[in-house]
């Protein structure tokens, strides 16, 4: 589910984008081929018919593509297309947007030579690493940052340049590297999967990067190219601008990329850059079929089981891990292998009030749940994942909307007209036209108060 | 002219409107207008102790497992 949510961010920041750097980048067939990655099936479909038809095609053309009843998403497919500036319409016609078919048709047949996709080195490194390496150098990296939020003692604080980071994004809130404390948002972010982590971070960078008067374009192709690169490729300095040199450095400390030290003349891509774009390697789901899909690396991520009586017992030696688990679980005993502890009224409220939801709970334990869990349909046990959320209600059992208290109007007529205009602009909370009363919201209450006044002086 | 009063509206469920007015029964000075069953309107300063007091009500209600194995071990 996190994927989608995140292609949806992405999608907002790229629909945000006007239509001449939009263009800009649809130059860089990479990015072309990434965005079409990002985009829905849909809209898929109907970019594929227009690729290599030099022709404008009739929209009612479309309608032969589409189910009888997905007209819906026939219309949002053609929404998100032209958010992003793909198609051109005039006079019920639709064409590819040029820069953008040219982009695609290059990436797909491979056509003019050109250094989107990465230049691999063709010289022999002298230190090579392997895949291994790769995985061990990016989990410590990204474990770095994610212990520093949670606050476990390594010793070990990251760079200033991921600090500001997390403190333009809203997840830690402090000045210097002592004194650096979570927020609710950097709670939720601690639930979320690693490649929705990855692209939350991606987003502030960029939106930073703007900041600094780094071209976006470039940052947007440099993040798309990545995604299209190869494992345990290297790859040469040689073809990126003077601007992506710069956010090589950057991409190095969250553990994206790797270079031996920064004047080394090639770098590396990690699994966290080579699953940017791609579906697999994402997510864990309890169908089977999926699991061939699934690398090696994410299969092992499953290690909690829950039971039916709330007990938790996680297969996990990582700091990181339990201390994330201790946000909402009260942890009982640790063993070498395994911590075992259990879901109580305590410990999710504790959670609760951190601002983490029973949702991002009940997401965390299905993503991570043990793969002998998966044996058992629902994957989590229903009293477990019902009483997360009643617990989440009994915090909210009084709604409170602060504002105004109306009474005592001498006439009906008085409080109809009133009332009718509270109504009308919609900042009425309750009323009882009976006893003639009613509650306007603070926002609203300037608003009755100057109707009120212009009524008496007009004389009404 | 109207009058207006400046509070907080509260949207419950009747049982947490008794609670809410057991707890005004004893210095009056937490609710300003019981509206209908569910609704009430509050002083603003006292939302925090109401949602206090409320809290620590319901939880002596609850039974909490890991009492019970502190008081076995006792």
């Amino acid at each position: 589910m996190s994927i989608p949510r995140f292609r949806t961010s992405i999608n907002d920041y790229l629909e945000g984008l006007p239509e001449p750097v939009l263009i800009r980048l649809y130059y860089s067939p990479a990015t072309c081929l990434a965005i079409f990655r990002l985009l829905p099936a849909m809209a898929q479909l109907f970019i594929m018919t227009m690729l290599f038809n030099d022709k404008p095609l009739a929209a009612t053309d479309l309608n032969g593509w589409v189910q009888d009843g997905s007209s819906t998403k026939q219309y949002e497919a053609l929404e998100k297309l032209r958010g992003m500036h793909l198609i051109k319409e005039s006079q019920g016609t639709l064409s590819l947007q040029k820069t953008f078919r040219a982009g695609l048709r290059n990436a797909l047949t491979g056509g003019d030579h050109n250094d989107s996709f990465g230049i691999p080195c063709n010289t022999e490194d002298k230190h090579r690493v392997d895949i291994k390496f790769l995985d061990e150098h990016a989990n410590n990296q990204w474990e770095l940052i994610l212990h520093f939020m949670v606050g476990t003692d390594t010793g070990k604080v990251p760079n200033n340049g991921v600090l500001s980071l997390l403190r333009h994004s809203g997840l830690m809130e402090g000045s210097t590297p002592s004194n650096m404390r979570i927020t609710n948002a950097g709670f939720q972010f601690l639930l979320q999967d690693v490649n929705a982590q990855i692209w939350t971070l991606l987003l502030q960078y960029l939106n930073m990067s703007e900041d600094l008067q780094m071209d976006a374009v470039e940052v947007l192709h440099f993040l798309f190219m990545l995604g299209s690169l190869e494992l345990g490729q290297d790859y040469s300095l040689v073809a990126l601008s003077p601007t992506q040199k710069i956010m090589l450095d950057d991409l190095r400390d969250y553990g994206v990329v790797y270079q031996r030290k920064s004047s080394s003349r090639r770098f590396y891509p990690t699994r966290l850059a080579t699953t940017l774009t791609s579906d697999t390697g994402a997510l864990l789901t309890a169908a089977a079929s999926m699991d061939s899909a699934i690398s090696q690396k994410e299969l092992e991520t499953g290690f909690v089981i829950l039971e039916t009586n709330f007990k938790v017992y996680a297969y996990t030696d990582s700091p990181l891990q339990i201390a994330v688990l201790n946000l909402f679980v009260q942890l009982k005993s640790r063993f070498v292998n395994m911590v075992a502890g259990q879901i109580s009224r305590e410990s999710v409220r504790k959670a609760l009030s951190n601002g983490i939801t029973a949702d991002q709970i009940i997401a965390y334990l299905t993503v991570h749940a043990h793969p002998q869990m998966r044996k058992s349909i629902p994957l989590l046990p229903p009293t477990v994942v019902d009483q997360i959320r009643l617990w989440q209600l009994e915090m909210e059992r009084m709604k409170i909307v602060e504002g105004y208290l109306y009474s005592d109007f001498s006439s009906k007529n008085e409080y109809d007209i009133i009332a009718g205009y509270a109504h009308d602009l919609g900042v009425m909370a309750w009323e009882k036209s009976n006893k003639r009363m009613f509650f306007v919201t603070k926002e609203g209450n300037q608003q009755i108060v100057d109707f009120v006044r212009r009524k008496v002086h007009g004389g009404a | 002219m109207p009058r207006a009063v400046k509070g907080v509206l509260v949207e419950c469920d009747p049982s947490i409107k008794a609670l809410i007015i057991s707890l005004d029964s004893k210095n009056h000075n937490i609710v300003l207008a019981d509206l209908d069953d569910e609704h009430l309107v509050i002083e603003e300063r006292m939302v925090e102790y109401v949602k206090r007091e409320l809290d620590s009500q319901l939880a002596e209600n609850t039974f909490k497992p890991a009492e019970l194995d502190d008081i076995r071990r006792k």
